[in-house]
C-alpha cells in the first residue's frame, strides 16, 4: 500500500532539505555571518554626527585688522560712531558653520595648512603648536584643530581698501584635498570680508534670504554615514542571499538532483514553491534582522519597511532563479550573477549621493525598493509618500519573479 | 494489480530529426528483470526517461502499474524507483540524510534508512557526507535510493557502469533481491555479462528499435551456434580448431581429434549475447 502524500508534507521535506543544503554551503554561510555581524558591527562604530563647521584660518588676527582700520579711519576724520561700527565687525556673521582660527603670521598659517605644523587647542582654550617633522609629543588634554584653508591679508589692507586701490593682494591658501567648490567659496568670502572691514557694501545685489537651498533643507540635521548605512545594509544582505540562493539552485540543476526529486511524487510546482518560500523567507528574515540590529524600525515605519523588504526579497528570489537556471557550470553561474547583481546594486549609491540618481538609475528594478528603504529609514517617509515607489517596485517584482519562475521551470523540465 | 507492471506499445521519441526510440513494444511482469541491451545511443536511456515521466513520448502508449505515463500521476511515481546513470546525489548531505529526504518525498515516516544502507554495504558510513564517497560507494547509494520506497517497478540505467567487479557483483545481488521481492525491473546496460546474469529476458535495442526480445537462453539457441574448441600440439607450437556441433560431419571430426595423441584440451563454446547482437545488427555493444 502506498503511503498518503500531502503537498504540505512534500513542501516541508523540500524546505528542510533546502535548509540543510544552505547550512552546508560554507561560502554563503560565511558571507551571511560576515554581513550580519561584521557589517552591523561597523555600522555601530561609524560616527552618528556630521561635522558641519569649517575652520578658516586668517592672518593677521582680526583684532589687528580692526585696530588698523580704526587708526586709518581716525586719521581720515571718522566719528566715534563710525569707529564703533568697525569695532563690531564680525567676519563669521551670516557664515553658518564657519569657525575662524587666527594666526599671528602667514608662515605659521601655511605650515598648519600644509600639515608640517599642527595646531592643538587645550581644554583651557590655549593654542599649542606641534612640529610634526621634529616629532614633538602630542599635547595633553588638547584637541587638534583641522585647518585646510586660510586667508592672508596684507599689511595696510584696510587703508588700501579704503583708498580704493586696485592692486590689493589677498592670498587664499588651501590644502590640496579641499574641493574646488570650497576654494571658490572662500575667494568670494574674502571679497565680502574685505568690504565688510572697509565699511562698504558689495557692489552686487544679494537676495533677501540668507541662502537659497535647493531640495530638502537639512541644515542642522544632516544625514550621518551611519544613518545612510541602514538601508544599504538591508539591501546588501538581500544581495548576498540572492547569490546564495542562485548558488543552491545552480548546484541542484548542474548536479541534476532536481531530476531525482521530480521522478518522485514531487511536481515541478512543488519544487518552484519550495524555492520561492525558502529564498524569500531567507532574504526576508535576514533583511528584517539587519534592520532590527541597526535600529531602523520605528512605530511609524515598521510596516512600510516590512513590505519593502518583502518585495525586495521576492524580487531577488526571482533573480536567483534566473541566474541559477542560466549557468551551465560554476563559472557560468558566476558570470550571470555578476551580470545581474552589478546593475541591481547601482541604486544603493543614490544613498551616498542623494539627489544624484539619473533617470537610467531610476529605471533599474531595485531603485524603487531602495527608494522606499531610504525614505523610511532616513527621512521618516510614510505610506502616503511611498506608495508610488512601492507600486513601481511591485510591477518590477511581477516581471522579475515571473521571469525567474518561467526560466527555472523550463530548465528543470528540460533536464 | 494484475497484468504486466510495464506495458509499452509503439513508443516513439525523437530529438529533432533523430528518431531515438522508434516504435518499441514490450511488457515487463512483476518480479521479472528485463535487460535492455544495446550500444550507446541505442535509445535505452530515452526509453527509461519516457517511462519515468522525464520525457513526453511523441508517439505510442505506455502504462506503468496500469497508469498511463502521460497522466503525470503521483500515484504511479510513488511506486517506482529510478537509478540514474548520473550520480545525482546531494553531496553535502550524509548518506542517511539523502535517503531520509527521499523517503519523506514518498510520505514514508521513520524510514529504516540504515537497514537500506546495510543492504548495499554502507551502513557504517551512514553519517558521512556523500561528497566523501568513492565512485563505487556513490553508485551503491544510487541503488539504495532507488528502492527506499520499496517500489513495484525499478528502472535501473547502467547501474554498474565503470565499477570494479566486487562492487558490480554486490549491486547485481541487490537487484536480484529486489526482483525476488516482486519488483519488475527494467535494466539498461551495454554489458552482455550483466544482462546475461541478471535478466529473465533480454531486449536488443539498436537505433531506437528492438531487434530481438527473448530469454538469453532462447536467443542463444535461436541465433547462436554450439561449438567446441580443441587445442592440439603441433610440433613446438599449439594449434586450435573450432568444431560447430550442428554440422553433419562434426561428430566424426570430434571423435578423430579426441583420439589424437596430440590432443591437449577440449572446451565447449557457447554463443555470447554480444555475438548474437553483432549477428543481428552488424555492430558491437561497445560502439
Amino acid at each position: 500500500m502506498t503511503p498518503t502524500i500531502s503537498r504540505a508534507s512534500i513542501l516541508r521535506a523540500l524546505l528542510k532539505k533546502e535548509l540543510i543544503a544552505y547550512s552546508r554551503d560554507k561560502l554563503y554561510l560565511f558571507l551571511t555571518i560576515l554581513t550580519l555581524v561584521f557589517m552591523v558591527g561597523i555600522f555601530w562604530l561609524l560616527p552618528d554626527v556630521v561635522e558641519e563647521s569649517i575652520s578658516l584660518a586668517v592672518t593677521p588676527p582680526i583684532q589687528t585688522l580692526v585696530t588698523d582700520a580704526q587708526d586709518t579711519l581716525r586719521a581720515m576724520g571718522a566719528t566715534d560712531e563710525q569707529l564703533a561700527d568697525v569695532d563690531q565687525v564680525d567676519l563669521t556673521e551670516g557664515q553658518e558653520g564657519l569657525e575662524l582660527v587666527e594666526f599671528e603670521d602667514e608662515a605659521q598659517m601655511t605650515a598648519v595648512i600644509e600639515g608640517t605644523l599642527e595646531l592643538w587647542r587645550t581644554d583651557a582654550g590655549d593654542s599649542v603648536f606641534r612640529d610634526v617633522e621634529a616629532k614633538e609629543d602630542k599635547p595633553k588634554d588638547a584637541d587638534r584643530v583641522n585647518v585646510d584653508i586660510g586667508i592672508a591679508f596684507p599689511d595696510g589692507f584696510i587703508t588700501d581698501v579704503a583708498a580704493k586701490q586696485d592692486d590689493i593682494t589677498v592670498r587664499v591658501y588651501s590644502d590640496a584635498a579641499v574641493p574646488k567648490e570650497i576654494q571658490g567659496a572662500m575667494q568670494s568670502f574674502v571679497r565680502e570680508a574685505a568690504y565688510q572691514l572697509a565699511g562698504q557694501e558689495l557692489p552686487v545685489d544679494m537676495p533677501a534670504d540668507d541662502a537659497i537651498v535647493l531640495g530638502q533643507d537639512r541644515a542642522g540635521e544632516q544625514v550621518s554615514i551611519r544613518q545612510k548605512m541602514r538601508p544599504m545594509l538591508a539591501f546588501m544582505i538581500l544581495l548576498v542571499e540572492c547569490l546564495a540562493m542562485a548558488s543552491l539552485i545552480s548546484v541542484e540543476v548542474l548536479q541534476r538532483t532536481v531530476t531525482a526529486v521530480l521522478i518522485t511524487p514531487v511536481k515541478v510546482s512543488d519544487f518552484l514553491i519550495a524555492k520561492t518560500i525558502f529564498g524569500t523567507g531567507l532574504a526576508l528574515t535576514q533583511g528584517l534582522i539587519v534592520l532590527a540590529l541597526v535600529g531602523a524600525f520605528t512605530a511609524q515605519n515598521w510596516s512600510l519597511l516590512f513590505v519593502a523588504i518583502l518585495i525586495g526579497s521576492m524580487m531577488f528570489t526571482g533573480v536567483s532563479m534566473i541566474v541559477g537556471s542560466a549557468g551551465k557550470d560554476f563559472m557560468g553561474q558566476l558570470f550571470y550573477s555578476m551580470l545581474f547583481v552589478i546593475p541591481l546594486i547601482i541604486p544603493t549609491f543614490s544613498v551616498l549621493y542623494p539627489g544624484s540618481a539619473a533617470t537610467w538609475v531610476k529605471a533599474i528594478p531595485t531603485f524603487p525598493v531602495m527608494d522606499v528603504l531610504v525614505g523610511a529609514t532616513i527621512y521618516g517617509a510614510t505610506w502616503a509618500e511611498s506608495w508610488q515607489s512601492l507600486a513601481y517596485a511591485a510591477a518590477w517584482l511581477v516581471v522579475l519573479f515571473g521571469t525567474g519562475l518561467v526560466s527555472l521551470k523550463r530548465k528543470v523540465e528540460s533536464l | 494489480m494484475t497484468g504486466p507492471a510495464i506495458r509499452v506499445q509503439d513508443l516513439m521519441y525523437s530529438y529533432g530529426d533523430l528518431k531515438a526510440v522508434n516504435g518499441i513494444s514490450f511488457d515487463v511482469q512483476p518480479g521479472e528483470i528485463l535487460g535492455f541491451l544495446g550500444p550507446n545511443g541505442a535509445g535505452k536511456s530515452t526509453t527509461i526517461k519516457m517511462l519515468t515521466g522525464q520525457l513526453t513520448p511523441k508517439g505510442g502508449t505506455a502504462q506503468v502499474l496500469g497508469i498511463d505515463i502521460s497522466a503525470d500521476d503521483p500515484e504511479m511515481q510513488a511506486q517506482i524507483g529510478v537509478c540514474f546513470e548520473e550520480k545525482n546525489l546531494y553531496l553535502n548531505m550524509s548518506a542517511k540524510e539523502n535517503l531520509d529526504f527521499f523517503a519523506s518525498l514518498y510520505g514514508i515516516k521513520n524510514p529504516d534508512s540504515i537497514e537500506v544502507l546495510r543492504r548495499v554495504g554502507l551502513a557504517e558510513r551512514a553519517g558521512d557526507r556523500v561528497s566523501q564517497f568513492s565512485k563505487g560507494m556513490r553508485q551503491r547509494m544510487m541503488i539504495s535510493r532507488s528502492f527506499i520506497n520499496q517500489p513495484k517497478v525499478l528502472f535501473l540505467d547502467e547501474p554498474t557502469d565503470g565499477l570494479d567487479p566486487v562492487t558490480s557483483a554486490q549491486i547485481r545481488r541487490t537487484i536480484k533481491e529486489e526482483a525476488e521481492r516482486g519488483a519488475a525491473v527494467l535494466l539498461t546496460t551495454h554489458d552482455m555479462f550483466e544482462a546475461d546474469e541478471l535478466s529473465d529476458r533480454v531486449a536488443f535495442l539498436n537505433d531506437g528499435e528492438i531487434v530481438a526480445l527473448d530469454s538469453a537462453e532462447n536467443l542463444k539457441l535461436k541465433y547462436g551456434t554450439r561449438s567446441v574448441k580443441v587445442r592440439l600440439r603441433d610440433g613446438d607450437s599449439v594449434r586450435e580448431e573450432h568444431i560447430e556441433l550442428d554440422k553433419e560431419d562434426s561428430s566424426a571430426r570430434l571423435a578423430e581429434l579426441t583420439a589424437s595423441p596430440h590432443l591437449m584440451t577440449i572446451h565447449t563454446e557457447e554463443a555470447t549475447l554480444e555475438n548474437i547482437f553483432i549477428e543481428l545488427t552488424g555492430r558491437g555493444l561497445k560502439e
